[in-house]
Parts: structure tokens; sequence; C-alpha cells
């Protein structure tokens, strides 16, 4: 598909998930549903991947640059955090380092437990 | 002359090829000092802030391009789910521990954010919109103005956790010892939601796919956590 199709295609989807968002009972960000629609879409075959794929590149590889202006937004934000920068970094950094260890072991240790089961399962299966 | 540079710098162009003139400061200095620190993202952001300040422009007017650049926000985060569905089979495999782990990750960071913030003596208000602090800005926004915290505060911690995030992945992968690129893939995306996973992806298609699932798992866990904060 072209370029621009692609890109129709893709902000399309983002207004319609914007529409759901707004409709729905509870707050719930719109990108996200925009990013389950899509997934749907593309899970029930109604889409396929070459249809969106290069506008999905473009996006994805640059993902880290669309977010420099709401980094940049910190400004605004200073006479509101000035007197406890200390405090709020020390939070920020304390917490992404528990949450990222505690997230990891998970994930780890459940994936290796699985696996082991499933090895185990297959030789017990497995006639003698 | 004053009013020359002022309508220069309230040209949506300004901040655009500011943004894009910085960020690619950034690549290339990360391409030539290969540290972790050197994150374009993080190298961009400190450049801009200088460049408005140094030269008294106001953030409106960095803002009027700035918001061009942030409408591709919502398609980037949409666009996840391409990525998630290139991953659908490992995705299905290990469904259970990508969801156990996103769970503890996002109990882990409101509850110690939450107490963090108690212990360091910061104000009720502060704790709030600090408990959100590792998942998506709009998920952040609305969970801070639901539970009676400053929306604009929660978005500074998201932000700052996200850089965080996305400069010391590697370095985290190491220190916890992280093989699976799964569990670094959930690790990244719980504890520092989007701009974690622009780090993900370029670790790894997998990596990438699964930080993105946990966005949105995380997203969700932690509205339902939020539900239960002390007043």
């Amino acid at each position: 598909m072209k370029i621009l199709g692609q890109i129709g295609l893709v902000f399309g989807i983002c207004l319609l998930g914007q529409v759901v968002a707004a409709l729905l009972p509870i707050a719930f960000p719109g990108s996200v549903i925009s990013m389950i629609l899509l997934f749907l879409l593309l899970l029930f075959k109604v889409l396929k991947v070459d249809h969106i794929r290069q506008k999905a590149d473009f996006l994805l590889k640059n993902m880290a640059f669309f977010f420099i202006p709401a980094g940049v937004g910190i400004v605004a934000q200073f006479d509101a955090i000035k007197n406890s920068i200390p405090a709020l970094l020390l939070v920020v950094v304390l917490t992404t380092l528990l949450t990222f260890g505690s997230t990891a072991l998970v994930v780890g240790g459940l994936i290796a437990l699985q696996d082991k089961l499933e090895k185990r399962q297959s030789r017990r299966r497995r006639p003698r | 002359m004053n009013q020359v540079f002022s309508e220069i710098f309230a040209s949506p162009f300004f901040g655009i090829a500011l943004c894009i003139l910085t960020f690619e400061i950034g690549v290339w200095i990360e391409a030539r000092t290969k540290i972790a620190v050197a994150n374009p993202l993080l190298i961009a952001v400190i450049l801009c802030i200088a460049v408005i300040e140094v030269f008294s422009i106001p953030l409106a007017s960095f803002n009027v391009g700035g918001e061009v650049i942030t409408v591709f926000l919502g398609p980037a985060t949409a666009v996840l789910a391409l990525a998630v569905y290139l991953q659908l089979a490992r995705l299905k495999k290990y469904f259970v521990p990508v969801l156990a782990g996103t769970i503890v990750g996002s109990v882990v960071s409101v509850t110690s954010a939450y107490f963090l913030c108690q212990w360091f003596g910061l104000d009720r208000t502060l704790t709030k919109s600090m408990v959100v602090k590792s998942v998506t800005t709009p998920f952040a926004m609305a969970i801070s103005q639901n539970i009676g915290g400053i929306p604009s505060v929660s978005v500074a911690a998201v932000v700052l956790t996200g850089i965080l995030g996305a400069v010391f992945a590697p370095l985290l992968i190491k220190l916890f010892h992280v093989t699976h690129p799964i569990a670094q893939g959930v690790a990244i995306g719980t504890s520092s939601h989007a701009v974690g996973t622009s780090k993900a992806i370029v670790l790894g298609e997998v990596q990438g796919a699964m930080s993105g699932v946990s966005i949105g798992l995380a997203g969700v866990v932690t509205v339902i956590l939020s539900l239960f904060l002390p007043q």
C-alpha cells in the first residue's frame, strides 16, 4: 500500500480509538485503545501486515524522537517541584530500579519454570 | 530585530527543526561514545531546554512545533500492535509469566513510590502524583486526576522515569542478569512505559514487542491499584 494510504489508515485508527475513549465511562487512554483496535484488526485478518508496515516501521524506529517535546515540557513544572527535586529524583530512581528488578525476576523465573515443566512432561510422554 | 526573532521562534518549523537537530546530535554522540548516558532522547531534551533558556524563548513558541511532533505519539503507541502481532506465538506461549510480571511490577512500582514519598516527607498531593510514574503518559494523567494528584507533576515524573529506563535499561539487564529477551522486554515496558520501549525496540524485536504489551497491561493494573490507595 502507498505510504499516504498507510498514514491515513493508522491515523484513522487513532481517531477511532479516541472516539471509543470518549464513549467509555472510565478514563482509558485513546492511544492504548487504538493499539488494541489495530491488534484486533490484524488478528482477524481485516488488515494485513503489509497495509501498515512502512508507516509502522517509521514510527517504531523513531519512537524516542516523538517524546522530546514532552521531555522539554518538564521545564514548565519546575516551580511546582523545585523544593522537592532531590527527593523526587531519588523516588524516581529507586522505584524504577525496584520495578525493573522485580518484573525481570518474576518473568525470567516463571519462564524458566514453565520451560522446565514442559521438558519434564515431554520426556515423560516419550515411550520407554 | 527582536520581533523578527520572536516570529521565527513562534514558527512551527522552529520547534520541529530544533528537535530534529538536537536528536541527530544525540544519535551522533551515542554512536561515537557508545555509553548508556549518551541517550539521544536525553541529549535532545537537555539541548532543547538549554537553547530555549539561553535565548529566552517562550515554551509556548517551542511547543507550536513541539505539538506537531507530540501528535505522532498516539500513532507510535498504536503501531506497537504490529510488533505484538508479529510476536504473537511467543506471547501466547508465555502469557502467564508476562501477565504475572506486569502485575508484580506494577504493584512494586505503586507501593514503593507511595512509601518512599512518605519516607522522604513529601506531601499527599505530590505522593499521589508520583505513584503513577511507571505508566504511559495518558494513563498517568487520567489516574493522577482521579486520585487527587497534580497531572503535570505526574507527567514530569513519567517522562523522567521513561528517560531513566531508556538510558539505563542495558545496565539494569546486566545488573539483574536478565538473560531472556521476553523478561528484558516486560521489565522495560513495566518500569518505564513507552519511552523505555523506544530503547527495547533497539535491543531486539522480541524485547520491543513484549515491552509494548507491558505498557498496556501495566497501565490497566495501575488503574485498578489506584482505586485501593489510601485517601
